[in-house]
Order: structure tokens, then C-alpha cells, then sequence
């Protein structure tokens, strides 16, 4: 087999009968036993490292951090120059409201993504091999939430505790466990944003009209919620206030309900998004 | 066709694929493929070979009919039968940002093959292809000619015992179409394969079987004998050597004679037509003493035209006018 044929990136020149033979040389018996949980693993760890490399999720972090850079030296300035006393949890809460509703709009196009943008060939490199659909739906998606969930859970922990150390002259107000909570509950509620928008993609024929779909319903249904009872706990209102809970009060009870309602939502959309992937053509 | 019904590899009934309500893309296709069995799949763009393929791996559903492979029914979730398969698709896709050695890694992976099977597998198998050398590169600077081959090591990695390759010689150059005739010929003798193909002559070289179709609707299930058989052998060309004046005498002769439809003389090329009606080798041995009463010698004698693309397209010709009568199926329509 000649080295330069292969260098000029063609087909082997001579000697392919005795490639092509020991392509097809009766292997040893040997009885294989499968993993059947490797599929889901290779999906998984593939995604991630993909996801983590690609252009869209470098912008997402690069945005975070200049705009969370630009919020804190704008409110340090009027610290330092004008003397202005600020408490370091509405600080952090204003930061992290706009980094989560801001964050949502690359999580939207991250999730919807996961599979719709490779339906077709790429899709059938990997769902013509030993994967079931549930296995490869469910690495997608769990792929996504957790690189979400994680990446905004470091976020707001950085921008939590970077706000108590640059405001710490001010009123230092954050509590550990009201930080905890707040940390947790966002990075949760943006992998539910994640999972479900994993299954408007798999269950869409097209990505652009499932992102369009999906900031629409989560932007929209928000703005439409501002109009609700004072007593609804809308989105906007429950990030207002974030700031009490990193001051420490909150309800457990009702953080917890929240929790679960989402981690509800997020199963009952996985639950639909398994059955529909598994009854589409990819 | 095996007598037990259990020993087919690929069995379809009736199987019938429409898009969204908006195109039929296949059109009751039912077929069986026993072990050993080269099918090539043949037909125009747009006949439905893809979709029969993905619809025997289970990427896509079926609107009516089913699918066996191994005797299992096809699923989108039929994981197990699918690790028995190797798939090469018409224009292989790949991951961004990949080697050949991660590649191959994930798709043994994908397999569920444990480390201690993947690892000295999907070494042997870059060796195999000659793709050593570039075994760290990255897969997105590869020629139309290494990802073929990268393609070829990836659908064997989890030693199938049916293959499924969609135009495997598309894009291809000579040398390289030429290997991968060559290792389709070798994988012949133990495995089972399907081959989609718009170059008859690849498919007169390694398969057996043939399929022909033709916008979605199955026109030819059988053997290639099969399918050669049912073209006219009636067109010979013959290159003669001899005194040009008794060539011509007997051209002269062979146009007097009965069932010879057409007796061409160009330069010392003959170019002989038979009729129907009687044996083609009654007609032939005629032509033969003719040619010998006159001392002319034969360098040469072929038929005009590749058997097996003749016969496709006389078959797609066939169907194409048959028009409303299509609605039968050809045997009872005659």
C-alpha cells in the first residue's frame, strides 16, 4: 500500500484485494457483549464537547460576561465617584435578571438546534447505527441541559459572588443560602427551558419556525403574564424578587413548588418529545 | 428465494411510503433478500431508492406495509437489529472537528462495542483503508476519495452481516471506484448487500440480484440473469478479416436470407440484426456458414450495448408506456 497515494488523499493504489481481504478475514469468534448504555454515553459526551466548542455557545458566554462586566463597573463608578450606598443583593438580583432573560434567548436557538439542524445526513450517520431514538433524544437533551445549566449556574455564582466582594462597602445583604437558592432555582428553571426546547425541535420540521415558535411563547406568554393578578406569580415578578431571596427571605415551600412544577413540565415534555421523535422520519 | 421464511435477511411487504400527504415516494414495494444475496438497487433520481434504504435501516416510517430485517420487525428503536447493519449513505456527513481514530471510536461506540472490541478494530480498519497517515487529522480537510474509505471503515466497524450502501462509487475516482468494486466482491462472499447504484456497470460487475424502480413502484424483482434475460438478443456486432469482395458477397448473401432484419458492412465491421421469430442461435450458425463459405475470418463478436443497462432501460421504457394499464401488474396486463 503506497504511503503517497494515501498523502494525496486518494484511494489506496495497489494492493486494494489484499486490503479490501483483510477487511473481510473471518475475525475470531469472539462473542461480543454490548453496553447498552454506550450510545447514550458517546451522544452525550459528543454533544458536549460540540456544543461547547461552537460559535453560538462561546458568543453566549462572551456576551454574559461583558454585559455583567459593563453592569458592575457602571455601578462601581457611581460607588466610587458619587457615593451612592447600594445594596449588593438588588445589585446582583438586577444582574442576574438580565443575564437570565437575556441568556434565554441563546438557550432557545441552543435547544430548538439540538436536532432539527441535524436532521438529515449527519442524523443519519449516528441513527443508522446502534442507537434507539429514545437513547440519542435523550442524550441530546440531556447534553443541553446540563451544559446549560451548569455554564449559568457557574455564571450567577460568579456574578453573586463578585457583586458581594465589589459592594461590600454598601450594605453586604446576600446570604449563602438565599444565594444557593437563587442559583439553583435559575440554572433549574433555564435547563427546563432547555429540555423543552430540545422537543420543539425534534417535533418541528423546521428549526427557524421552532426557535420563532419558542421565543415567542417564552417572551410573549411573559409580557402577556405581566398582565395577570398581583397574587399570579409571573416571571417578572418572581425575578423582581430575587433580591429578597438572596437577602435570605423566602419561603422554602414555595421555591419548592416551583422547582417541581418545573421539573414536571420538563418530564411531561420529555415524555411527549420521546413518543413524537420516535414516530417522525429523520 | 429460501424456503424458510425465517432465513431472509431484508423482507418488505407492501410497504408504501408517502411524504406529508404530498408525494409517494414508494409505492407498495415488496421484496425478500436471502443470505449471500447482492442486491443492486436501480432506477432513476427520484425512483425511490434512498427512501427504501432508510426505510429498511428504520429512519424513516412506513405509511403502510412493514419491514423485517433478520426476521425482526424494523423500528425507529430497533437498536439491536440496526448493530447488525452497516450503512454507508450517499454523501457521507460527518462531525465537525473529528479524526478518523474519534470517529471510528464513536461509531463503535454508538454500537455499544466495549474498548477492548472498538480499540483494535477501528485500528485494523484505518490501516485497512490507508488512512494512516491522516488517522490525526481532521476529517473536514479530507478528499471526496478518504472520506469514502473513512465511510467504507465506519459501516464495518461493527462486522455487519448486511450492508446497505447508498451509491458507495459516487464522487469516486477510477482507481478508487475500482477498490471499492473490489472489496464489494470480497465482502460478497460472506455478507449480504445492498447496493444503490446509477452505474449499471458497477452493478453488472458485483451483484447477483437487482431491483429495478421507477417512480416509487417496484418494476423488477429478480435475479441480474433474470433481468438481462428479458432483453431482445438480437443485435450482434462482428469485426471480420478477409478479401473485401467476398465480405461483401456475403453481406450480399446474409441480406437475402430470412430473419435477418438488418445487415450493416462499415469499413470490416458487420452489424447484424436478428429477428424474433426464429432461435437467435439457428440465425447465428447461418451466419456463421456464410461467412465461412466465403473464407472470411471472425476477429470479433459482441453484443451491441451493456446487457444489463439495456435491459433497465427497456424495462423503464416499458413501464413508462404502458400507461393506465400500470394499474396491473405486467403479466396479467399482457
Amino acid at each position: 500500500m503506497s504511503t503517497n497515494s494515501g498523502m494525496r488523499g486518494e484511494w489506496p493504489r495497489n494492493g486494494h484485494n489484499r486490503r479490501a481481504a483483510e477487511m473481510t478475514d473471518p475475525p475470531a469468534v469472539v462473542s461480543v457483549r454490548f453496553h447498552r448504555f454506550l450510545p447514550y454515553w458517546a451522544v452525550l459526551q459528543t454533544d458536549l464537547r460540540q456544543t461547547s466548542q461552537g460559535w453560538l455557545f462561546v458568543l453566549w458566554i462572551g456576551l454574559m460576561l461583558v454585559g455583567i462586566c459593563g453592569f458592575y463597573l457602571y455601578r462601581v463608578g457611581l460607588h466610587q465617584e458619587a457615593g451612592l450606598v447600594q445594596s449588593a443583593a438588588v445589585l446582583c438580583a438586577e444582574a442576574l435578571r438580565a443575564t437570565f432573560l437575556g441568556s434565554l434567548a441563546v438557550v432557545v436557538i441552543l435547544s430548538v438546534a439540538a436536532i432539527g439542524t441535524e436532521r438529515g445526513t449527519v442524523a443519519d450517520a449516528v441513527l443508522s447505527r446502534g442507537i434507539s431514538r429514545h437513547q440519542y433524544f435523550l442524550a441530546r437533551q440531556h447534553a443541553r441541559m446540563i451544559l446549560v445549566g451548569v455554564v449559568f449556574a457557574l455564571v450567577s455564582t460568579g456574578i453573586i459572588a463578585v457583586g458581594s466582594v465589589l459592594f461590600r462597602g454598601g450594605e453586604a445583604d446576600i446570604s449563602l443560602r438565599g444565594a444557593a437558592v437563587v442559583v439553583a432555582l435559575l440554572s433549574l428553571l433555564l435547563a427546563v427551558v432547555a429540555a423543552v426546547g430540545v422537543v420543539l425541535g425534534a417535533l418541528t420540521n423546521s428549526t427557524i419556525l421552532g426557535i420563532a415558535l419558542y421565543w415567542l411563547l417564552l417572551y410573549g406568554g411573559g409580557l402577556l403574564l405581566m398582565l395577570a393578578p398581583e397574587t399570579w406569580p409571573t416571571p417578572e415578578r418572581e425575578l423582581f424578587r430575587l433580591r429578597y431571596v438572596l437577602q435570605g427571605y423566602y419561603s422554602s415551600a414555595y421555591y419548592s413548588r416551583i422547582a417541581l412544577t418545573a421539573v414536571a413540565i420538563a418530564f411531561a415534555a420529555t415524555a411527549w418529545g420521546l413518543i413524537g421523535f420516535s414516530r417522525r422520519d429523520v | 428465494m429460501a424456503d424458510d421464511e425465517n432465513n431472509w435477511i431484508v423482507e418488505t411487504q407492501h410497504l408504501t411510503k408517502i411524504y406529508r400527504n404530498r408525494q409517494i415516494a414508494l409505492n407498495d414495494v415488496t421484496l425478500t433478500l436471502e443470505p449471500g444475496c447482492v442486491l443492486g438497487l436501480l432506477g432513476p433520481n427520484g425512483a425511490g431508492k434512498t427512501t427504501l434504504l432508510r426505510l429498511i435501516l428504520g429512519l424513516h416510517r412506513p405509511t403502510a406495509g412493514y419491514v423485517r430485517v433478520f426476521g425482526r420487525l424494523m423500528t425507529p428503536n430497533a437498536a439491536d437489529i440496526r448493530r447488525r447493519i452497516g450503512y454507508i449513505p450517499t454523501n457521507p456527513q460527518f462531525p465537525r472537528g473529528m479524526t478518523p481514530i474519534s470517529y471510528l471510536d464513536y461509531i463503535g461506540r454508538l454500537f455499544g462495542l466495549p474498548r477492548d472490541v472498538r480499540k483494535p478494530r477501528l485500528a485494523t480498519l484505518i490501516r485497512a483503508v490507508d488512512l494512516l497517515p491522516h488517522s490525526g487529522d481532521p476529517i473536514a480537510h479530507f478528499t471526496p476519495g478518504m472520506t469514502a474509505r473513512l465511510a467504507v471503515a465506519a459501516s464495518l466497524i461493527n462486522e455487519p452481516d448486511l450492508l446497505i450502501w447508498d451509491e458507495p462509487t459516487h464522487g469516486l475516482d477510477i482507481e478508487a471506484r475500482r477498490s471499492m468494486l473490489e472489496l464489494i466482491k470480497q465482502l460478497a462472499s460472506e455478507k449480504t448487500l445492498i447496493l444503490s447504484s446509477h452505474n449499471l456497470s458497477d452493478v453488472d460487475e458485483v451483484c447477483n440480484h437487482a431491483c429495478v424502480l421507477n417512480k416509487g413502484q417496484m418494476i423488477f424483482h429478480g435475479t441480474l440473469q433474470d433481468l438481462k434475460g428479458r432483453i431482445r438478443r438480437n443485435h450482434y456486432e462482428l469485426d471480420v478479416d478477409g478479401d473485401h469482395k467476398a465480405i461483401s458477397k456475403a453481406v450480399g448473401v446474409l441480406r437475402g436470407l430470412k430473419d435477418f432484419t438488418q445487415v450493416v458492412l462499415r469499413h470490416r465491421r458487420l452489424d447484424v440484426k436478428l429477428g424474433e421469430e426464429t432461435p437467435n442461435t439457428a440465425l447465428l450458425a447461418q451466419l456463421f456458414q456464410v461467412l465461412h463459405d466465403h473464407k472470411i475470418t471472425v476477429i470479433s463478436v459482441r453484443t451491441v450495448g451493456m446487457q444489463t443497462e439495456q435491459a433497465y432501460l427497456d424495462l423503464v421504457e416499458r413501464e413508462e408506456s404502458r400507461g393506465f394499464v400500470r394499474l396491473y401488474p405486467a403479466s396479467e396486463a399482457a
